[in-house]
């Protein structure tokens, strides 16, 4: 992991000890990750997004995070249209199923004006085409033992570390959570997580993961990925990104 | 004093002139240093979490036609990297400063802040989150006790300015600067210190609290008009600088002031509640 390593050697010119992974666990960073037990509580998801006008949109959107999938299999969908793609929806759910783009694009009735607020600090307002996940989870029904939906994407951070993200039901049927399709009128392009993403306007941008290519509905997430239910999650950031 | 007119009595003793008095509850020490702790932390982690956007524009989303501050690191024609820091339009070389500084692993880096200045020292934005949002809820939570006590013990009326206290602003700065032999009479407090306590405790602290909520998406979600008060997302990002220089500005006059007037005194009144009492300090309301 890039960071990672940035991190270690960081600590190991501080500490002059390599700790590593092992600070993240420490007393300390349990005690302040307290607070997010308390955000969450207190803030949750409530409410609803701000919605902005057509001339407030960012006609160039800003693009950030992990460039586009490189593997073949990506770049041979993107070549044909995503005639290919399928998005997979499985565990708890009574309806397994794979959703072909047009399927998706049948299903789209959303479009909404948001503003999208990145963890660094920035914002940029674009307008999200979509279908509500709400809807979307309403046909695949999930089970009484689903708790969280955890959406599987098809790129990979640097060290070949699959990203993912995961909200839990209550922030999945928020009527503005979105399975985007479209940016500012046109089908998503490579760069903004064609041809799937999600768009969570009422939290931080890291949270709107791009080129969803599975939602897998869960229990729990503790055996996910690193367990805490999302890649920036498993590098320390927040699950709660409400705040 | 009635000494004076017989004549017969003994010059008071210095006690008498200068009694020690109990002049900070339990509470109101207690809240002092656990948020002079917290607003330390919550700078250099607030400091931290700018370095990962290093600019502020006075607008709703992020837009450079509206920036009003900007780090950044340019490279000069020898090769030799250069810090800069731009201030509504106008250029500034800050090498070794802002802009190109210590990356706080022991080099120099393209880095708004320095890493002496941050929490963590390196760049970390997701542990830097940690610290600011953890000490956060400990600093209002804190200023939420001071003033349940304080309304709670009746001391907290003593510390604000009233209409009355205005006339007498000049005179007591006048007083500190030697251009008035006497300060206006006053009570525990006197009006300039009226003046900043009841800015800090009811005007910056509560508005820094307010527009670092605004920041957030959760809060805008419930509360858009708060954003909406402060200019939207990215203006409130600016105030909450502001508001921190504000507080930065208090805390470093605060502290010479503690220096000068007898630091020992001050300290030992706000870490055992005992003040010795200066000769032109009243007593009285």
């Amino acid at each position: 992991m890039k960071r990672r390593l940035f991190l270690a050697s960081g600590l190991t010119a501080l500490t002059g000890c390599g700790l590593g992974n092992a600070l993240n666990e420490s007393p300390v960073h349990r005690i302040l990750g307290s607070a997010e037990t308390l955000d969450h509580f207190v803030i949750g998801t409530r409410g609803a997004a701000k919605l902005y006008r057509p001339d407030d949109v960012d006609r160039d959107f800003r693009t950030n995070g992990f460039d586009p999938p490189s593997d073949t299999a990506y770049q041979r969908m993107l070549r044909d249209g995503f005639s290919s793609y399928r998005l997979v929806v499985d565990g708890e759910v009574e309806n397994k199923a794979a959703f072909t783009l047009n399927e998706l694009r049948a299903l789209q009735s959303l479009t909404q004006i948001t503003r999208h607020d990145c963890v660094e600090g920035w914002s940029a307002i674009g307008q999200w085409g979509g279908v509500p996940v709400g809807k979307f989870l309403a046909l695949v029904r999930p089970t009484p033992r689903a708790r969280y939906a955890v959406f599987h994407c098809l790129d990979r951070a640097p060290d070949d570390t699959p990203y993912y993200e995961s909200l839990d039901l209550h922030q999945a049927v928020h009527p503005q959570t979105l399975l985007a399709l479209e940016l500012n009128g046109k089908p998503l392009d490579a760069a903004h997580g064609a041809p799937v993403r999600l768009k969570v306007p009422t939290q931080l941008g890291y949270k709107s993961a791009k080129w969803v290519g599975r939602i897998e509905l869960a229990a729990t997430f503790e055996g996910i990925g690193g367990g805490n239910g999302g890649y920036w999650e498993d590098q320390g950031y927040e699950w709660y990104a409400g705040i | 004093m009635d000494a004076t007119i017989d004549g017969a009595v003994q010059p008071p003793a210095d006690a008498e002139v200068r009694p020690l008095v109990y002049r900070h509850s339990l509470a109101t020490r207690l809240t002092h240093w656990i948020s002079a702790l917290a607003l330390v932390v919550l700078v250099a982690s607030g400091l931290q979490i700018f370095n990962a956007a290093p600019y502020l524009d006075a607008s709703d989303k992020s837009n450079p036609h509206k920036r009003v501050l900007q780090f950044g690191a340019t490279t000069t024609p020898s090769g030799a990297n250069e810090g800069v820091t731009i201030l509504f339009g106008h250029t500034f070389r800050t090498t070794h400063l802002f802009g190109y500084t210590d990356d706080g692993m022991g080099g120099q880096a393209q880095r708004a802040f320095p890493g002496w200045l941050t929490l963590p020292g390196y760049q970390d934005l997701a542990d830097g989150r940690r610290w600011h949002l953890f000490f956060a809820w400990v600093f209002v939570l804190c200023g939420v006790a001071y003033i349940v006590a304080g309304l709670t013990r009746r001391d907290l009326r003593l510390l604000i300015l009233r209409p009355s206290d205005v006339p007498k602003l000049w005179p007591m700065q006048a007083y500190y600067l030697r251009l008035r032999a006497e300060p206006p009479p006053h009570g525990k407090y006197n009006p300039l210190q009226k003046l900043a306590y009841t800015l800090v405790i009811f005007v910056f602290s509560p508005l820094i609290v307010l527009s670092g909520l605004a920041l957030s998406p959760g809060i805008d979600a419930i509360a858009g008009p708060l954003t909406t008060a402060f200019g939207g997302r990215q203006f409130a990002r600016l105030w909450h600088f502001v508001f921190m220089l504000a507080l930065l500005g208090f805390f470093a006059t605060h502290l010479v002031l503690v220096a000068t007037t007898g630091v020992v005194n001050n300290l030992r009144s706000m870490i055992l509640g005992t003040y010795r009492m200066r000769r032109e300090e009243g007593t009285g309301p």
